[in-house]
């Protein structure tokens, strides 16, 4: 009979655990909705779970209450159990298309919804990386040159 | 703090700002195939936009009792929500891992501060320990050199960003509303107010009333107790849900492998 909980309005850390809650899951839910790569996808759901674990907790504390922990501890072992099948099912799709691309498997949508076609883009004008030098210390050994002349790969 | 300097600006204004601001960062930050200066520039102006929202976020907060448990408690939820912004827009799916490593860092944090030691540790051992790793076995597995295509764009940034901040807004309302007034459930007639103000005295104050946690001594011990005792059935299920996704999970990668190999031999012929 813990009525009175219900009537009393939540403490400052309680409504601020919610609100964390509340933006991880909505992160996850715009990285789910917008993200391509499937691993990034599972990731985003995982984020939404951790959200859903934050307010539980929350809630928990509310109440007094032990239901919140053991149910963090359920969604710890059912996103365990999510985890693996949904990695063994990104592998199998990675072995038939060689690509973790959900638009890979865009023939399953709706025959009224039109087609991911992807645009060319922009090459990356990626910086090579700069690696430090040790300056060169000591005498060179000679080379061999047969050595260097046989060997094809180092 | 920020809300009394700023008194004209109702809380109502600041949140439903802070929420455009963190909608739009999260529209420019997710990868849009944009090369060059055009990236960098947007990127900036996401990180700042995101400064923005998490002001906002700030200045309507609830201040917490003592200076100590605000600073641990701002430090670990700022780790996490900046974290899982990262997992979200990074490009490359190994840093995205990463990141939400680092979520879960500050995810524990989190749950330490609210009470829950047993499952701060636990997300630790079993997601970072764990999860991730499995994670990032398979990005080892699959993920192809340099930068694929399909990590360079995304499907409707804008739309998914509006979906966010739209489910963000209505769930900081519902729990703003929390402090203001009793939800419409927990409105009492007389009677029950009587039968409340009644058990009020006999009972112990409820934890809410004296902002004092609980469930904090003898923890884990209690823990333990509630659910091997109350929900042990439910322990009992969840064993043979893991039993049954390892044998699932093997059987699906030993028939798939004998169904790939045609596939993968089919490609390699033209």
């Amino acid at each position: 009979m813990n009525l009175l909980a219900n009537t009393v309005a939540p403490s400052a850390l309680v409504i601020d655990g919610l609100v964390v809650g509340a933006i991880l899951f909505a992160l996850g839910l715009v990285g789910i909705l917008a993200r391509r790569n499937l691993i990034v996808m599972f990731l985003c759901a995982e984020l939404m779970l951790q959200g859903i674990s934050v307010s539980l907790v929350s809630w928990s504390r509310h109440h007094g209450d032990w239901g919140g922990h053991v149910l963090v501890i359920f969604v710890l072992t059912v996103a365990a159990c999510e985890a693996a099948v949904a990695l063994v099912f990104v592998l199998q799709a990675f072995a038939r298309t060689g690509r973790l691309d959900s638009a890979a498997w865009q023939s399953l949508r709706e025959s009224n919804l039109p087609r991911t076609i992807d645009r060319e883009l922009p090459a990356i004008d990626t910086v090579p990386p700069k690696f430090p030098k040790l300056a060169p210390a000591g005498v060179e050994p000679a080379a061999d040159e047969d050595a260097l002349h046989e060997r094809e790969h180092v | 703090m920020i809300a009394s300097i700023l008194p004209s600006i109702s809380p109502g204004t600041l949140l439903a700002g802070g929420i455009t601001a963190a909608a739009a960062s999260l529209w420019l930050l997710l990868p849009s195939g944009r090369s060059g200066a055009a990236d960098r520039t947007a990127r900036w102006l996401g990180w700042l936009l995101g400064i923005v929202a998490l002001a906002g976020f700030l200045a309507t907060g609830h201040r917490l009792g003592s200076v100590g448990e605000e600073a641990v408690f701002l430090t670990v939820a700022l780790v996490a929500v900046i974290s899982g912004a990262a997992t979200v827009v990074s490009r490359s799916p190994v840093y995205a891992a990463i990141w939400f490593a680092m979520a879960l860092a500050g995810v524990s944090g989190v749950l330490l501060v609210l009470g829950g030691q047993f499952l701060g540790v636990a997300t630790i051992v079993v997601y970072a320990g764990a999860i991730l790793v499995m994670f990032l076995f398979v990005l080892m597995l699959a993920q192809p050199a340099g930068l694929a295509p399909y990590d360079r764009v995304s499907t409707e940034p804008l739309l998914a960003a509006v979906a966010g901040a739209v489910l963000l807004g209505i769930l900081s309302l519902s729990i703003g509303r929390l402090t203001a007034e009793p939800p419409a459930c927990c409105l009492m007639g007389g009677t029950k107010a009587a039968l409340l103000a009644d058990s009020a005295t006999t009972e112990p104050p409820a934890a809410a009333a004296t902002g004092i946690d609980m469930l904090a001594d003898n923890h884990v011990a209690r823990l333990g107790g509630e659910l091997f005792g109350r929900h042990l059935l439910a322990v009992e299920v969840a064993g043979v849900l893991l039993l049954a996704a390892l044998i699932g999970s093997i059987a699906i990668v030993s028939r798939g492998a004998a169904d790939a190999e045609p596939a993968a031999a089919r490609r390699a012929v033209p």
